[in-house]
């Protein structure tokens, strides 16, 4: 038997060797199945290729609070400045809002820094839409007037009329632009001037994402010096079925039950229609032993 | 040559095959912005996940591809797994006069241990895109690629999204676990569009309405039977997103999405909506 016998033969059979192999061993066509063989519980943790670290607590510790960074650059260098900023603003806590919101309070007058934000705002909506979102919330925090002609831009981009469909009906590009329109919208209602507030009454109207049109009415409502005049202008607007978004009960950060509960109760009695019917189904307890390992309370932080 | 030529494509193939059996089939290349301010506040806590696994019954033959063995890669989808896990679990104020729920709520609708949120589930990933997440029942809560990839066209792939597709998907288990058939619908909610719901053709629900403080914390399971004492799938979501924008300590970045999901599903996915609004409309 010589080695070299019909090698055209030999390399097909090879091929055909490496694909069943890899097939069977990798399930290399198994895209977008729903059919998911039950694995067995894990006795082995996961690991990871890096040496364990400090626990959070000594993280959040050793963190300077209270200190963004500036926003005073002009022309080239307020690229740099923004993204900086958006960087710090996404990992703010909560009780460094303030020091975010003086900061860009104090920027709105800089053109170069409210340009920088819809650069950034452009880049991201193609590539990351938390930072979209978030960079949107920020220029829409400064109230700058150069800032109007790119939200209202933003809120009048095209609307998909398809795309990636769930099983249950969202169209995911939908429902990512309608957030991103939303916000776009606070931000021209928080800018309060005549044009800002024109845009934001036609889109409580017009736009076809109840999401934006639902943002719209809360946001004109809420910038309202007048809350009854406000009130009167947006029903005239608002579309006869959607009238209740109208009085869409809103609990507030930091709000307490005292002050939420009672307007919780004057929405039910003005909207009794709103009440659930009772659930389907016969309410029965299946309850049958545990037969699971309860890992216990988590790591201490 | 001919035989470098098919030592070459063997090996091209096995490269090809090899790339699914490594990254899955989502895209494991990138994390968000939310994501990466989460984690780098704890910049991967192994002690949290060498816990997390077992809470939530990750399984390695189902994560193994997926970075249960590189765990410490944010941009692999165990790892954002237990990113989402840690947000539930440390990041509530847990403010009785406030909060719609507490820590220990929203943990046992997660988490994978059975009581009187539902019976034992366990958590599988998934790379079927028609779905955010699904509960197969009897006990498989599976998330899929549109809450974990990046560069997917969605909104949803962050933290406090993933996080609320746990606790959205543990309600369907605590549906089955009490008996209530979520309404019947084609995906487990009610066919739509319905009322105040737009979502065509299933996806709604209904909201309870409740006061806050009426559920003492560890009490969001009980039912009675009537829509005095029940929640829906999609409400226990709403609630979770509203108490991570208004009643937590994660980043900005994170609270921003939550508050953004959360009115979002309150818009467009309740019968008899819209549902609770989560703050303020004050862009930042």
């Amino acid at each position: 038997m010589s080695k070299n016998t019909n090698p055209a033969g030999q390399q097909l059979l090879l091929v055909i060797v490496s694909l069943v192999s890899l097939f069977l061993v990798t399930g290399c066509p198994g895209r977008g199945t729903n059919t998911t063989p039950e694995p067995t519980p894990s006795a082995n943790g996961p690991t990871a290729k890096e040496a364990p670290g400090p626990a959070p607590s000594a993280i959040l510790a050793g963190r300077t609070l209270h200190s963004p960074p500036g926003l005073t650059a002009k022309g080239e260098d307020a690229a740099k400045a923004v993204a900086a900023f958006i960087d710090w603003a996404g990992a703010s806590l909560p009780e460094e809002q303030e020091d975010g919101r003086k900061a860009l309070v104090a920027a709105r007058d800089n053109a170069d820094i409210v340009k920088a934000f819809t650069q950034e705002i452009a880049n991201a909506q193609r590539s990351d839409h938390s930072r979209a979102l978030l960079a949107l919330a920020l220029l829409g925090e400064m109230k700058s007037p150069a800032a109007e002609e790119f939200l209202r831009s933003f809120v009048n981009q095209p609307f998909p009329e398809s795309g990636t469909r769930t099983e249950e009906g969202e169209i995911l590009e939908q429902t990512a632009l309608a957030t991103l329109q939303a916000k776009a919208i606070d931000g021209l209602a928080y800018l309060h001037s005549k044009s800002a507030d024109e845009e934001v009454l036609s889109q409580v109207q017009r736009h076809p994402s109840i999401i934006v049109r639902s943002e719209a009415i809360s946001a004109y409502l809420w910038n309202q010096t007048n809350k009854d005049v406000g009130r009167r202008t947006l029903s005239q607007f608002v579309r006869k079925d959607e009238q209740r978004y109208l009085d869409q009960i809103t609990r507030q950060a930091g709000e307490r039950a005292a002050s939420f509960n009672p307007k919780l109760e004057a929405y039910l009695k003005a909207h009794p229609e709103v009440i659930a019917p009772a659930p389907e189904g016969q309410r029965q307890d299946y309850g049958k032993p545990d037969q699971t390992t309860n890992p216990g309370a988590p790591p201490k932080f | 040559m001919k035989n470098y030529q098919t030592k070459t494509c063997c090996v091209v193939l096995m490269l090809f095959c090899l790339s699914f059996t490594v990254f899955g089939v989502c895209n494991q290349t990138t994390s968000s912005q939310s994501e990466r301010d989460l984690w780098n506040q704890h910049a991967c806590w192994q002690d949290f996940f060498l816990w997390q696994f077992r809470a939530y019954d990750v399984r390695e033959g189902n994560w193994n591809n997926r970075g249960y063995f590189d765990a410490c890669n944010v941009n692999l989808e165990y790892p954002k797994h237990w990113n989402a896990a840690y947000l539930i679990t440390y990041k509530l104020n847990d403010n009785n006069d406030q909060s719609w729920h507490g820590t220990i709520d929203y943990r046992a609708a997660a988490e994978a241990a059975g009581g009187n949120f539902h019976n034992h589930i366990f958590h599988l990933a998934i790379d079927d895109t028609s779905v955010f997440g699904r509960f197969t029942p009897p006990d498989q809560v599976k998330t899929s690629c549109l809450l974990y990839d990046n560069n997917t066209a969605g909104a949803n792939n962050n933290p406090a999204s993933r996080a609320g597709d746990f606790i959205h998907e543990g309600w369907h288990a605590w549906n089955a676990r009490w008996g209530y058939n979520g309404g019947g619908g084609s995906c487990g909610h009610f066919n739509g569009p319905n009322g105040a719901c737009s979502m065509s053709p299933c996806g709604c629900d209904y909201f309870y309405f409740h006061p806050v403080s009426v559920y003492v914390f560890g009490a969001m399971w009980e039912n009675n039977g009537t829509a005095s004492r029940f929640h829906s799938p999609t409400q226990v979501q709403v609630e979770f997103l509203c108490d991570v924008a208004d009643q937590s300590t994660a980043p900005a970045s994170v609270k921003v999405g939550a508050r953004s999901d959360a009115n979002a599903r309150s818009a467009a996915r309740f019968i008899n909506g819209p549902g609770y609004r989560c703050g303020d409309p004050r862009p930042w």
